[in-house]
């Protein structure tokens, strides 16, 4: 086997680390930029994690995907987030509801459950263990941002990290979907952040700010 | 060519009814269109009766179970367009909430419900089902008041969110398929899934993961309690017309994709574990949206926790399982939509005569709008399942099979709920019918195509209660052949 081969198939286990740093970092962010910039990163290295698979198990569908990844989550996504703040004027805080040292001890808990919880699933299906905690804890972060931070963007942010939480794990136990079903997925995560920008712009008309946890008007 | 017109039709409406600017003009139209859709779908449905199952393509297929529930939505969806054309007139002249923009959504809306019916593909049909959520977001908040951009933006959220679930269990189910030596491509075909699980093909543990994620997920659009947050604020803060779609018929496609998951898993590792689930979910809902019926102050809140709880008698028919049981689900999710959408319908009434939803804030109602309050109480007798109403015979094939297992556990709650529930509709419709008028209504009258729709909704109501007509019934028995 080259070193090429042998490169690419570590890959999956060994760039989990670099997905558990921003999970961390996330957990941290104070400003909503940063935080959109480390969702970019994120994606660059789920990104990064598509291109292995697709040339370790010879799948040419996959090459299209990892474009998909790249072109989508890596730019358009952070960009379309820039302009929306951007447009919004909105104050660049995250509004946590929790300090950033009870973040990073929360989500270093979520990384330690997941592995507590992949444990089993992963020997089972030959899967490497870290990739499997990295995609569970990658859902539990986007949980954990939707509903700790109180800014309407994070809270898509958050929909947005537990989505890659869910294409990691579809990624690294079946090598992804077909193709149709992904462009399907991925047009639909478009038209749901399109929708939720509208829905932003309209909550900061009626409201004159973004804070969705003072939209308590409805209960009961 | 037969599956494709359907969503043909209700696609390319949408962009036409965009095009008329002038607002009876873009009525005329949504309503022409409508009714092409509806012989398109009528169409579709004798052409499954008659040879069993249409396939086209990979991705679309449509069978009994699917034509059972097209007939629904082609049923509802007249009556509420027909409805929304005189509806409308109330509604302000604003830049996104014009007649035209109100149809092409409700257009859309359509199509991704009728392809939810129609996929063949457990993936496509996700993709489907989020589409949805898309579809009537903007409609829930077509109002643009605070309580409908609140509602729209905690609906798409939480269903999101929920639908993500559904994903993930996809995914698994996905794993299990391939796993067992199903082709990637085929992995997802509801057949070739229906096909492989009696062999014990599929990985039990796999199943039984995926099953608990899509519970999760669609039970979230179906409104299952605990994850029954956004429904009745989307049912309050849209438009009329909307909530009846919402609850007649997007609570039953998401009901629907859970039939099909249920059927796969049933099969795969038999049928007590996804069995359980969905008692326990159905019970929890029925228990608690019965109780919160008591204490809701708002018409169409009410109307929506009613929904919960008539999703949650569904689930228990489908989990108990058994002929009278599954035959009961499903006539019920068609007797729910038709007695759900004449109470919205009168609600709507209500909220444009009077200008107020709040029943404590209206009283006397049977003196000033005898019509509407006409239809109020049949649908309220109906919803709370008394003879000779159609939801009654639904509710009496499930409860009898609960007897019939001696489900005891079941069947006590069930029925605390239901008479808590009549006990609960009795109390708010006595204050709103009876007592002197407070505020009289600017206009009384219906015009005929409100008192159309209602009519031929409560004439369903005894229709369906008296005598179930053959070729509904079977629809009925090609749809339960499908499942078992």
């Amino acid at each position: 086997m080259d070193l090429v081969g042998i490169a690419t198939g570590k890959i999956l286990s060994s760039f989990s680390v670099f997905l558990f740093l921003t999970i961390l970092l996330l957990a941290v962010a104070r400003r909503i930029s940063t935080s959109v910039l480390l969702f970019s990163l994120q994606s660059a290295v789920i990104t990064a994690e598509v291109l292995a698979t697709a040339f370790q198990e010879k799948l040419a569908e996959a090459y299209v995907v990892g474009a998909l990844v790249l072109v989508i989550k890596v730019l358009a996504v952070p960009r379309a987030f820039f302009l929306l703040a951007d447009k919004l004027k909105t104050v660049r805080d995250v509004k946590a509801s929790t300090t950033p040292t009870q973040s990073v001890f929360i989500a270093a808990a979520m990384i330690y459950l997941s592995y507590a919880a992949v444990h089993s699933y992963g020997q089972a299906m030959h899967v490497p263990d870290d990739a499997l905690a990295a995609a569970v804890s990658l859902i539990l972060t986007g949980a954990f941002l939707m509903v700790s931070r109180k800014k309407a963007l994070m809270q898509m942010l958050g929909l947005l990290v537990l989505e890659n939480g869910i294409f990691l794990a579809a990624l690294i136990t079946t090598f992804g979907m077909p193709l149709v079903i992904e462009i399907g997925i991925f047009f639909d995560i478009l038209i749901g952040l399109l929708l939720m920008g509208i829905f932003t712009f309209r909550i900061s008309d009626t409201f004159d700010h973004l804070d969705v946890s003072k939209l308590r008007r409805l209960r009961g | 060519m037969l599956l494709l017109l359907p969503l043909a039709i209700p696609i390319l409406g949408a962009g036409i009814v965009l095009m008329f600017r002038n607002p009876r003009v873009a009525t005329r139209a949504a309503l022409l269109l409508g009714g092409l859709e509806i012989a398109a779908l009528g169409a579709l449905i004798w052409q499954v009766h008659v040879r069993g199952e249409l396939q086209a393509g990979r991705y679309l297929r449509a069978d009994g179970l699917s034509a059972f529930f097209l007939m629904g939505i082609a049923f509802i969806s007249s009556l509420v367009l027909v409805y929304a054309s005189g509806y409308l007139r109330h509604m302000g002249e604003g830049r996104f909430t014009s007649p035209r923009w109100f149809y092409a959504l409700v257009f859309i809306f359509l199509f991704t419900m009728i392809s939810v019916c129609l996929s063949a593909n457990l993936g496509l049909l996700w993709i489907m089902m989020e589409g949805t959520t898309l579809a009537s977001a903007l409609l829930v908040g077509f109002y643009n008041t605070e309580g409908a951009v609140e509602a729209g933006w905690k609906y798409l959220i939480v269903c999101t969110v929920g639908i993500a679930f559904a994903l993930f269990g996809t995914i698994v189910l996905y794993l299990a398929a391939v796993k067992a030596g199903l082709s990637p491509d085929m992995a997802l075909d509801w057949l070739s899934l229906m096909n492989a699980a009696p062999g014990a093909a599929l990985d039990p543990h796999l199943l039984k993961l995926a099953f608990v994620f899509v519970i999760v997920g669609y039970g979230t659009k179906i409104g299952f309690v605990p994850m029954h947050s956004w429904l009745p604020d989307a049912h309050t803060e849209a438009p009329t017309p909307i909530s009846a779609l919402l609850s007649a018929v997007l609570l039953n496609c998401a009901m629907y994709a859970l039939m099909r998951y249920d059927a796969v898993v049933s099969r795969a590792v038999g049928p007590a574990f996804p069995h359980t689930l969905l008692l326990i979910f159905g019970v929890m809902s029925m228990v608690v949206a019965g109780l919160l019926i008591l204490v809701q102050r708002n018409l169409k809140r009410m109307m929506a926790y009613s929904s919960i709880e008539h999703m949650g008698i569904i689930a228990i028919g489908l989990g108990l399982g058994g002929p009278l049981g599954l035959f009961g689900a499903l006539l019920h999710t068609f007797n729910h939509s038709v007695a759900k959408s004449l109470l919205f319908f009168s609600a709507g009434n209500i909220r444009h005569s009077l200008g107020t939803l709040r029943i404590d804030g209206i009283n006397g109602m049977s003196r000033t709008l005898p019509q509407t309050s006409a239809a109020l109480l049949v649908g309220s007798l109906a919803i709370t399942g008394l003879p000779p109403f159609s939801l009654f015979i639904s509710e009496f094939a499930i409860l009898s099979e609960a007897f019939t297992q001696q489900r005891y556990l079941v069947v006590i709650p069930f029925l605390i709920v239901l008479s808590v529930v009549f006990g609960g509709f009795a109390y708010h419709l006595f204050g709103m019918l009876c007592g002197d008028p407070v505020r009289h209504p600017e206009n009384a009258r219906l015009i005929p195509s409100e008192y159309i729709v209602m009519g031929i909704a409560a004439f369903c109501l005894l229709l369906f209660g008296a005598r179930i007509p053959y070729f509904f019934g079977l629809l009925l028995q090609e749809a339960m052949a499908v499942l078992r």
